[in-house]
């Protein structure tokens, strides 16, 4: 039965947990108890862990189960951040192994010894790197999806201040530069790693993730620089706003100028290129459509003239 | 599993006659709690450990011998490949449990030893425009840590085993970084928390008490560390499976009397892998031990399988 419940607790995700109770040489009722509860609340079940035994004997009855999440929020994963109980998923580990390794990243390269330094900063066996079998492209993608949090924690505290009246709300083509260039200025630290990083973003196998992050940037910041549109313009502002941060993480690879003023100006350049394009692709479809109005007048004006209208 | 043995019993049923006909595989749990399986023989678990030991005594000398003719060879491919997947860094302590010849250890070493000319030449290429005196410093280096502390322990059962590895470490050449020990799997005679990655090739499935290696495996690991276990398993396709048996019921044996003069070892060897659990319940057991994020890759269509598993 306890073989059971493990087994099934584990298929859920809660494999610490598993791991928890079954270390101690534990009674079987317990083991029963957590299979059921895990399932709703995590922190629930921590805490009854530490006051056992647990307030109802019979946890296999189902009422009790439903019942459960109306007493505590219920918690369905464990990326809720800091875990009290120094207590963390098996995910939570490795994210902070990377996290970890991205320090030996000028020393190692994009690569699995850079995540085997980082292992062993956090105290961990070497060996725990092989737990990232795609290596150097896990760590890279996982600095890109870290970065855009970062930024979209930015653009949120920002929008947040703006909302509240303490600044003024920048114009759209400032919230642009300012942003695309706030995320371009992380890559700093990693400036002379980042070409191989950008290699590995576009080995065929990691192309579908990588531009994932993209768009997911991209989206973001033209949230925050309050799109609102619903119709085909959606998609070329986010095609562009893509193109222009490629073109101008291609420059900063290039750039020597100090504090990479040269970049700023380039992507200064192309966002209010692509303002005055956007501006006048618009009086081009207004001038379009009065001239095909004209011309459509004209036209049953020459049909009247020539008698083809005219019914017999 | 029910068709393959079939068509087992089938082909060779003049081998064994006195063998018991329904094969369940885990005889640990019958009641009497004192009886295991060799090969398709029901023994007591004290004759079993006995027995396997004169099995392996026997076919010590031809050991090396006897895997190349018996698997064309391939034993080598799969022995890179897990030297290859489990991709060591300079620094890393190996335990190769059951490892007597010194197969995955010699493996192990050279690859480690690639792995650091590597990184010696990744930092050459860093500071180009190096002095003399940085040069000559790094060679100096180099002659006295050429491992970097890696080191690889080698821990039989069987005595001949570990004097064929030692000699044959001696013919090879490899002077340091290996070390020769007799102990048993079940009862390591390491402290806790010694080893980045624990191996075993082609030795769970002699030990008497699966779960007792596991839970030893899991002890001597550092956390972070890895546990791999190459070992023969259940082959998927149904054709493929029955070229199998014919081979290794009707080829194995002949090879083992014309070539090592043994029918009855290579009688056993065969057996023992039909007897070794399938893939997924061997990775729930391993889960059971306590290990994390258990995976496992077939190779020659699950000729064998390669378990890994980390400690966290």
């Amino acid at each position: 039965m306890a073989a059971v419940a493990v087994r099934s607790l584990s298929a859920a995700g809660g494999r610490r947990l598993l791991a928890l109770c079954g270390r101690r040489p534990a009674a079987l009722p317990r083991t029963a108890f957590c299979s059921v509860r895990t399932f709703w609340v995590t922190s629930a079940v921590r805490s009854a862990d530490q006051k056992f035994p647990p307030p109802f004997p019979d946890a296999s009855s189902p009422p009790d189960a439903a019942e459960e999440p109306s007493t505590s929020p219920p918690r369905y994963t464990d990326q809720g951040g800091e875990e009290s109980e120094g207590y963390e998923s098996e995910e939570q580990l490795q994210q902070r192994i990377l996290s970890a390794a991205l320090t030996f990243v000028p020393e190692y390269g994009w690569s699995s010894e850079a995540i085997a330094e980082g292992a062993k900063s956090l105290d961990l066996s070497s060996a725990a790197a092989g737990m990232f079998e795609n290596g150097g492209s896990d760590l890279v993608l996982h600095f890109v999806s870290l970065c855009n949090r970062n930024l979209t924690e930015l653009l949120e505290e920002e929008h947040k201040l703006v909302q509240l009246g303490s600044t003024e709300k920048k114009p759209t083509a400032q919230i642009l530069r300012d942003a695309v260039e706030t995320r371009l200025r992380m890559l700093i630290p990693y400036i002379g790693q980042w070409p191989q990083a950008m290699g590995i973003l576009l080995l065929p196998h990691n192309i579908p993730s990588s531009l994932a992050l993209l768009t997911a940037l991209v989206d973001d910041i033209w949230h925050y620089a309050s799109d609102q549109s619903t119709d085909v313009s959606w998609y070329t502002r986010r095609a562009v706003l893509a193109g222009i941060y490629n073109t101008t993480e291609l420059v900063m690879m290039q750039d020597t100028s100090p504090d990479y003023e040269d970049t700023w100006h380039f992507l200064q350049n192309r966002i209010s290129e692509a303002m005055t394009m956007g501006e006048s692709m618009s009086q081009v479809t207004a001038t379009g459509e009065a001239v095909i109005q004209g011309l459509m007048g004209a036209a049953v004006t020459l049909k009247n003239l020539t008698g083809l209208n005219q019914r017999r | 599993m029910g068709a393959p043995l079939c068509s087992v019993s089938r082909l060779c049923r003049a081998s064994w006659r006195a063998v018991r006909p329904g094969c369940q595989r885990l005889h640990q749990t019958q009641p009497t709690g004192k009886e295991t399986h060799f090969g398709f023989q029901t023994v007591s678990e004290e004759e079993k450990g006995e027995r396997v030991y004169q099995v392996f005594e026997n076919v010590a000398k031809n050991y090396d011998l006897m895997n190349d003719s018996m698997s064309l060879g391939i034993h080598r491919l799969w022995k890179d490949w897990l030297v290859r997947y489990m991709n060591p860094t300079p620094g890393t302590q190996l335990l190769d449990v059951a490892g007597g010849t010194g197969d995955v250890a010699f493996r192990f070493i050279n690859y480690v030893q690639a792995q650091r000319e590597k990184i010696r030449r990744n930092k050459l290429d860093h500071q180009q425009n190096l002095s003399w005196s940085d040069i000559s410093m790094s060679y100096s280096q180099e002659q006295k840590g050429s491992l970097m502390g890696s080191k690889a322990v080698i821990c039989d059962i069987n005595k001949e085993m570990l004097k064929v590895g030692r000699e044959k470490s001696l013919q090879l050449g490899y002077s340091e970084g290996l070390s020769w020990v007799a102990g048993d799997a079940e009862e390591l005679p390491f402290a806790d928390e010694k080893f980045d990655i624990y191996t075993i090739a082609f030795g769970i499935r002699n030990v008497t008490h699966l779960e007792k290696a596991l839970e030893e495996a899991y002890r001597v690991l550092k956390p972070g560390g890895r546990f791999l276990c190459l070992e023969f398993s259940q082959v998927n396709n149904p054709v493929l499976a029955r070229l199998y048996d014919l081979y290794s019921f009707q080829v194995i044996p002949v090879l083992g009397e014309v070539i090592a003069g043994d029918w009855k070892s290579y009688q056993y060897l065969v057996e023992s892998i039909r007897r070794f659990p399938p893939q997924e319940e061997f990775k729930e057991m391993i889960e059971d031990a306590g290990f994390f994020k258990v995976t496992y890759h077939n190779l020659t269509s699950g000729v064998v399988a390669v378990h890994s598993g980390f400690k966290l």
